[in-house]
């Protein structure tokens, strides 16, 4: 019981046991838990934590980037020391250049003038890089000196780019020669920004020196970023690139084939004259690399070498080994950059050399063609790209041959890539054009991969693919008259796709599906791109013009009048006009269409004029002509000049039919021509007023004589043009539509020259035959004449004088030539003659005068003619003369079986008449048509022949166009020239 | 010549020079400029892809928000410059990983100057096979700026004999553990409609992409059924045709893996395939195509200020197969007010930057006829003179396990050396390229 009481007693509990139980029992408690925490932080710190790269950011943990070592050495400070001298004194002009040498552990001292050779040659005596560098850094430090202060003290009004430039070049002097780990990646950043600051187009060059200096690295990424830069700014710094030379060099001889390769390449892209020395080394032992990656860099490298220094490039006979490489090696690329390097190589040296003209010829040879057919599959896309354009040269023997390649080339139809799908095109076409029927086969052949070719890819290559369609079409209408629908355009397509594939469904358009295509470009008429619309108005016109039937066509261009959209109303007229050029039968629908148009709706001169020209053709179907007329005179002002011609003209004709009505009209037009400030305009005002004075039924018979309907327009390119186009087939041509000599040809684009031409305007109006003829010629002789002036100026100069003598016959609406002779006979006369007495006379008479520039030949007796042995013409000249002169004589003559037989190159001909005292000035042709341009002086004046010679060595039958300077002389030279011409080959 | 570019640009929307690459020095360094002349600050550009300034000839292309630019001072073949230009592009993507952009060229310029370099030396393509380039330039693209930049300092292979080896698409040595093949046929129909509901031109244009994981140097062998494979076929077996649908192909181009001498005598498609994805073959088809949809559009004038649409699309396909995110461009003047609609299916709206109405269908069963009407209220213009001009109504569909040719992968067989078991996979699916009808 006691014990029990005592037991509750000692139960009790003491103040002392309550403070424990209630303070510090919990505070323990609480206590323990957070060093447990703290505990687990700490390890979880230690142990995870400070490798979160987050954490690191947030805490400034991240390790700094790697630092290097503080300029502290001795010879680092002798350096600085050097540096701070040159600039306290910058006129002591340049320092002595220091070179630590390690093995002598002596100074050696080079003057500047000799720093080249003596550089060079002390970079191979040292052999440790980290010497090479300190050689480097010296020769920098010199080079350098004044830049490097401007870095040292960078002021703050500097332009942004030199500041910028000016702190990479102190951040890659620390690095350069560094070692220390992280460099390569801190190296990286930096040449990333120079690459930049290049590309961008902030001049880095003063940087090379620092940049060659980083360059010692094993990182390849590195060492492809220093070669682009080397190879971007060697050529501005020759001197420096010298430099890069040796490490270049020694990067060649790698034994990794990726370095020697992108080394060769660097070394060969350097494109300084006077370094080539340095390159031949290695470009021989490239060639003969056993890795195929070197050798087809070190082939385009020997092609850089040629058209850096051609006669290095030949004395070192690489063209050989190149001729070598291409027979046996097993690389299809090594043998493709081969045949490219060759080609271009061959083909400019054959102009001088004879035996680089017979290399030339070898390529096309039968066992070469054959080598590379039989290959063709090892090449990839691009390289069959190029062996077929060289198979596209090839003649075959005979036919076998040529369905032997056919059969083997078809499956390349189904390539992928559509440049070898159009080459091999290029091939067939080429193969077949002697075999008529084979031809068309390979048409039909090659439709369903080129419309493949139109629909796949992007526009841009469908735009390529469309222009040779384009041209194939023009060749052989018929081949797509049933996938017309193909040519249907897209909504979305871009504008320059759907302008071809209009010319294209006008191309294919025939009796079958002409009513298909124009209802659909009645479609596009409505289109939102108005270019668009007005294309397609145009090429309804067009059709109207190739078919017979085109009843309902006329109607569909009279429900464009009615559109009420001004540019649409504006091309339909101009259209209509055309169409009652070729239908007159026509006229009574479309004059009473026409008749409702206002005047006032149609602004474009061109549309104003059409309608002009169809109120003073038709005036008498239209009853309210005249005064439409007159109240457009009375407005003379508000009109282009081409607008006012017009009217003249065709008031005037109205004038002819309805004389009472019309005089007020011709009074105001022909007082407000008189005034009128254009030239043409006035002059035109002044012939008619004049001619109504002398005679008005003469003046009817000029202005409004009886037309006939115009059967054919003119085509606007001649026959030859595009042949020679076609020949050109896959190439730029095609899209230009032109033949390549009119656009690569440097003198064929010289700046447009007027002052020549005006000179010979007579020429320009004389009748638009002459003009024509001329400009043939001239498109002749220019395409055989190296510098020549160009046939771009001629035949603008054509389109000019076609717009200045008959405004309504715009160069791309081609002239009509009946009644465009009428209108050229009275504005030529208004060019030339001065509208006096001369104006009584017959017009046609006049012409005919016109046309016979050339006198007639004096009939006294010349002294016996003799030739100046060393005259000189240049081409520039020669084509001058030769446009300028009228053709004396013309001619065909024999050659001979032997003179036939002998000539088998131009040149054999071109000596042999050089020796008669003959010179030629250009030749070209191959067996067996031939033309040759020749010019002779005579002995004791300056008046010189000129003669196109054209040769056919299979009818033995030479064609002579002769022109002189001198008329008198023309037989005898003729004589002369026949009888040196029959000489050759006997000899 | 085939290209020998003088050199190649790359310049942003406003002119500024990306990259610039002179391969040759018979151009200018200014050409650039005359190009920002004469094109891009005048009404010419998108007018023409090829022009003549001075004596250079500048083909472009504008490719997202870049423009690359080949300046060629001979005559140059045009096909092969522009191919080179796509399938330059198309390398770039392959290292970038998607897209090809400014932000693109910018973050990677450094390895588009490498690339560069090894796909054109001196003006001539050389090797642009992304697979063989790959091997050697291992730089990899940084794909945006803020993930991590750990440059890769892998020693570079010797990797040079592939570059030009015979088989020059597949390595040797290729292992897998698991040997699969995708064969994906993507169909894209190309349509235009007249309003009266005639087709005035209809086209397919397909691919079959093919993803490989196979091990070592397997041969494969692809039947389809096309009519000419199948006569060859039954000819060879002398067994008469199967009866069942057969497609005509106007025309087929193949990867250059393919063996075309073998196509041409046995019509069957042969060949080892390259490592990863690729575009086995494009074919063209005309004749035979199932539309997958028809649209029966009326569109009334009411008066000057009121319009009222109504449009019907009628899916033709199995009533089991459904078409994806379907959106059918309904095309309304400018001056559109206001639009009330009401759709059986899908949701509408009007889009006044496009001046459509955009209907879209994210799931469209087959067999059904959804319609849509639409009341349009036009500010009336008291200028206004000229008639709307009713531009197409544009769609955009994906019918997965439909093609429109009909045309089916009957076998795909493959073979190798160490005899393994490889699981192939087939899809199908039909897009829309074109597909206008006129209203």
């Amino acid at each position: 019981m006691d014990s029990a009481a005592t037991s509750f007693s000692s139960s009790t509990p003491s103040p002392v046991d309550y403070i424990v139980l209630l303070i510090l029992r919990p505070i323990a408690a609480i206590s323990f838990v957070f060093v447990f925490i703290a505990l687990g932080w700490l390890l979880a710190w230690k142990l995870v934590l400070v490798h979160v790269p987050l954490v690191q950011e947030i805490f400034g943990l991240r390790k700094k980037p790697a630092k290097f070592k503080p300029q502290t050495r001795r010879i680092s400070r002798y350096y600085n020391s050097i540096n701070t001298r040159n600039s306290s004194a910058p006129g002591s002009g340049y320092p002595p250049v220091l070179v630590q040498c390690c093995h002598s552990s002596s100074i050696a001292i080079i003057k500047p003038n000799y720093s080249r050779v003596a550089i060079s040659h002390l970079w191979s005596s040292l052999e440790p890089p980290s010497n090479r560098i300190r050689l480097l850094c010296s020769t920098f430090s010199q080079a350098m000196a004044p830049p490097a202060q401007s870095s040292r003290n960078p002021s703050p009004s500097q332009p942004s780019g030199k500041g910028e430039v000016s702190d990479l070049r102190s951040q890659l002097r620390q690095l350069a020669g560094s070692r220390a780990p992280g460099v390569d990646d801190a190296k990286r950043e930096l040449f990333k920004k120079v690459i930049s600051y290049m590309t961008i187009g902030i001049d880095v060059s003063s940087l090379f020196g620092e940049m060659v200096m980083c360059s010692v690295t094993p990182d390849i990424v590195l060492k492809k970023m220093c070669y682009l830069y080397v190879g971007n700014y060697a050529k501005v710094n020759p001197d420096l690139a010298l430099l890069t030379i040796n490490f270049l060099q020694r990067d060649c001889k790698d034994q990794d084939p990726m370095i020697r390769g992108l080394a060769l390449r660097s070394l060969s892209s350097l494109r300084v004259a006077n370094l080539v020395e340095y390159l031949v080394g290695p470009l021989g032992s490239g060639l003969k690399d056993n890795n195929a990656y070197v050798r087809t860099v070190a082939v385009m490298g020997a092609l850089k070498l040629y058209h850096i220094s051609a006669s290095t490039c030949l004395d070192a006979d690489f063209p050989a080994v190149l001729k070598h490489l291409m027979l046996n090696d097993s690389e299809s690329q090594v043998v493709a950059n081969c045949l490219s390097a060759l080609q271009e190589i061959w083909n400019s040296e054959s102009s001088t050399s004879e035996e680089a003209a017979r290399e030339k010829e070898g390529l096309i040879s039968k066992p070469f063609i054959y080598y590379l057919l039989n290959r063709l599959r090892e090449f990839n896309e691009w390289g069959q790209c190029l062996v077929l354009e060289l198979v596209a040269k090839y003649v075959p023997s005979d036919t076998n041959e040529n369905f032997d390649i056919m059969n083997l080339l078809e499956d390349r139809l189904q390539h992928a890539n559509g440049a070898v799908v159009l080459a091999t095109i290029k091939v067939f076409l080429q193969l077949t054009l002697s075999m008529a029927d084979v031809h068309q086969e390979v048409y039909e052949r090659i439709k369903a991969p080129l419309l493949t070719l139109v629909s796949s890819g992007s526009p841009e290559q469908s735009y390529a693919v469309l222009s040779h369609l384009h041209l194939l079409v023009m060749r052989a209408p018929y081949l797509f008259t049933s996938d017309y629908k193909h040519f249907y355009c897209q909504y979305n397509e871009p504008s320059y796709v759907k302008k071809l594939k209009l010319e294209m469904l006008t191309a294919v358009a025939n009796e079958s599906n002409t009513y298909e295509i124009v209802t659909e470009l009645c479609e596009y008429a409505a289109n939102v791109y108005v270019a668009i619309a007005r294309e397609s108005i145009r090429a309804v016109g067009k059709i109207a013009l190739q078919q017979y039937d085109v009843n309902a066509i006329v109607d569909r261009l009279l429900q464009f009048l009615e559109m009420e959209k001004d540019y649409v109303t504006a091309e339909a007229l101009v259209l209509v006009k055309d169409l009652l050029r070729k239908y007159p039968q026509w006229s009574h629908d479309c004059i009473a269409v026409v008749g409702n148009i206002s005047s006032k709706n149609v602004q474009e001169p061109k549309a104003k004029a059409a309608l002009i020209w169809m109120l003073g053709e038709y005036a008498q179907d239209m009853d309210d002509a005249p005064y439409i007329l007159e109240s457009l005179a009375e407005n003379w002002e508000d009109d282009a000049p081409e607008v006012r011609l017009h009217l003249l003209t065709a008031i005037m004709k109205c004038f002819f039919r309805r004389p009472p009505e019309t005089q007020k009209a011709l009074g105001i037009a022909l007082a407000a021509g008189l005034s009128d400030f254009h030239q043409d305009v006035h002059d035109r005002a002044l012939f008619y007023y004049r001619l109504l004075q002398y005679d008005v039924s003469s003046a009817e018979r000029v202005v409004n004589p009886p037309k006939q309907a115009v059967s054919v327009f003119a085509d606007t390119q001649s026959n030859e043009i595009k042949d020679r186009i076609f020949d050109e087939f896959n190439s730029l041509s095609i899209v230009y539509q032109k033949p390549s000599y009119m656009f690569t040809d440097k003198d064929h684009r010289g700046p447009f020259e007027f002052s020549d031409e005006i000179d010979n305007l007579t020429v320009g109006v004389e009748s638009e035959h002459v003009v024509a003829a001329t400009s043939v010629d001239a498109n002749e002789t220019s395409d055989l004449l190296l510098s020549t002036s160009e046939k771009e100026e001629t035949r603008a100069m054509v389109a000019n004088g076609s717009d200045y003598t008959a405004p309504f016959y715009d160069s791309s609406t081609p002239a009509l030539p009946s009644q465009g002779q009428s209108e050229l006979a009275i504005t030529g006369l208004l060019g030339t003659a001065d509208p006096g007495p001369q104006a009584s006379t017959a017009i046609d008479d006049l012409l005919m005068g016109l046309d016979l520039t050339a006198p007639p030949a004096p009939a006294s007796a010349p002294p016996p003619l003799k030739l100046n042995a060393r005259a000189a013409l240049d081409a520039g000249s020669f084509q001058r003369t030769w446009r300028e002169l009228p053709v004396a004589i013309s001619q065909e003559c024999e050659l001979g079986s032997q003179g036939a037989a002998a000539l088998t190159s131009p040149q054999a001909l071109l000596h042999h008449m050089q020796g008669n005292s003959i010179q030629c000035i250009a030749s070209g042709g191959q067996s067996p048509n031939f033309k040759f341009f020749f010019f002779a002086q005579k002995a004791y004046e300056p008046s010189v022949f000129l003669v196109e010679c054209k040769i056919n060595t299979s009818t033995t039958k030479a064609q002579l166009n002769i022109k002189a300077e001198d008329q008198s002389t023309s037989h005898e030279f003729l004589a002369l020239f026949q009888s040196a011409l029959s000489r050759f080959g006997l000899s | 010549m085939p290209v020998a570019a003088s050199a190649i640009y790359f310049l942003n929307l406003r002119g500024d020079v990306l990259i610039n690459r002179l391969y040759r020095d018979d151009v200018g360094g200014n050409m650039v400029d005359a190009f920002r002349m004469h094109i891009m600050q005048t009404k010419e550009l998108g007018t023409c892809p090829v022009r003549q300034i001075g004596g250079c000839s500048f083909f472009y292309m504008r490719i997202s928000n870049v423009y690359i630019v080949i300046v060629v001072s001979s005559n140059a073949n045009v096909a092969c410059a522009f191919k080179f230009v796509v399938e330059a592009v198309a390398l770039f993507k392959s290292y970038f990983g998607g897209a090809f952009d400014e932000d693109a060229i910018r973050n990677n310029f450094v390895l588009i100057y490498e690339l560069l370099d090894e796909i054109m030396d001196f003006g001539y393509p050389q090797n642009l096979s992304p697979e063989i380039l790959k091997l050697y330039i291992t730089q990899e693209g940084v794909r945006s700026p803020f993930s991590s930049k750990q440059p890769l300092d892998k020693p570079v292979p010797n990797a040079t004999l592939q570059v030009t080896g015979a088989v020059g698409w597949r390595r040797e040595g290729l292992a897998y553990k698991k040997n699969e093949v995708f064969l994906d046929i993507v169909e894209s129909v190309n349509l235009l409609m007249s309003s009266k509901g005639s087709v005035l031109r209809c086209d397919v244009t397909g691919k079959i992409l093919m993803k490989c994981f196979l091990s070592g140097m397997p041969d494969l062998k692809l039947g389809l059924n096309d009519k000419i494979g199948l006569e060859k076929e039954s000819q060879l077996k002398n067994r008469p045709t199967k009866s069942g649908k057969t497609i005509e192909l106007d025309d087929v181009t193949f990867h250059q893996c393919v063996n075309l001498t073998r196509f041409n005598s046995e019509k069957t498609v042969s060949f080892v395939p390259p490592d990863g994805e690729f575009e086995l073959m494009k074919y063209r088809i005309t004749e035979g195509v199932n539309l997958p949809f028809r649209v029966l559009p009326t569109i009334k004038e009411l008066g000057r200020t009121r319009m009222e649409v109504n449009v019907k699309v009628k899916s033709v396909f199995g009533a089991k197969m459904f078409a994806l995110g379907v959106v059918i461009k309904i095309p309304v003047p400018k001056q559109t007010a206001k639009t009330s609609f009401q759709v059986t299916s899908g949701r509408a709206k009007y889009n006044a930057s496009i001046d459509c109405l955009v209907w879209k269908i994210r799931k469209f069963p087959g067999q059904t006829e959804p319609t849509l009407s639409a009341e349009i209220e036009l500010i009336s213009t008291i200028a206004e003179k000229k008639s709307w001009t009713r531009p197409p109504i544009q769609m955009e569909f994906q019918v997965p396990m439909f093609t429109a040719s009909g045309l089916r992968v009957r076998f795909l067989k493959v073979w190798e050396k160490s005899g393994y078991n490889t699981v192939e996979w087939v899809r199908y699916i039909t897009k829309a390229g074109s597909y206008e009808v006129r209203c």
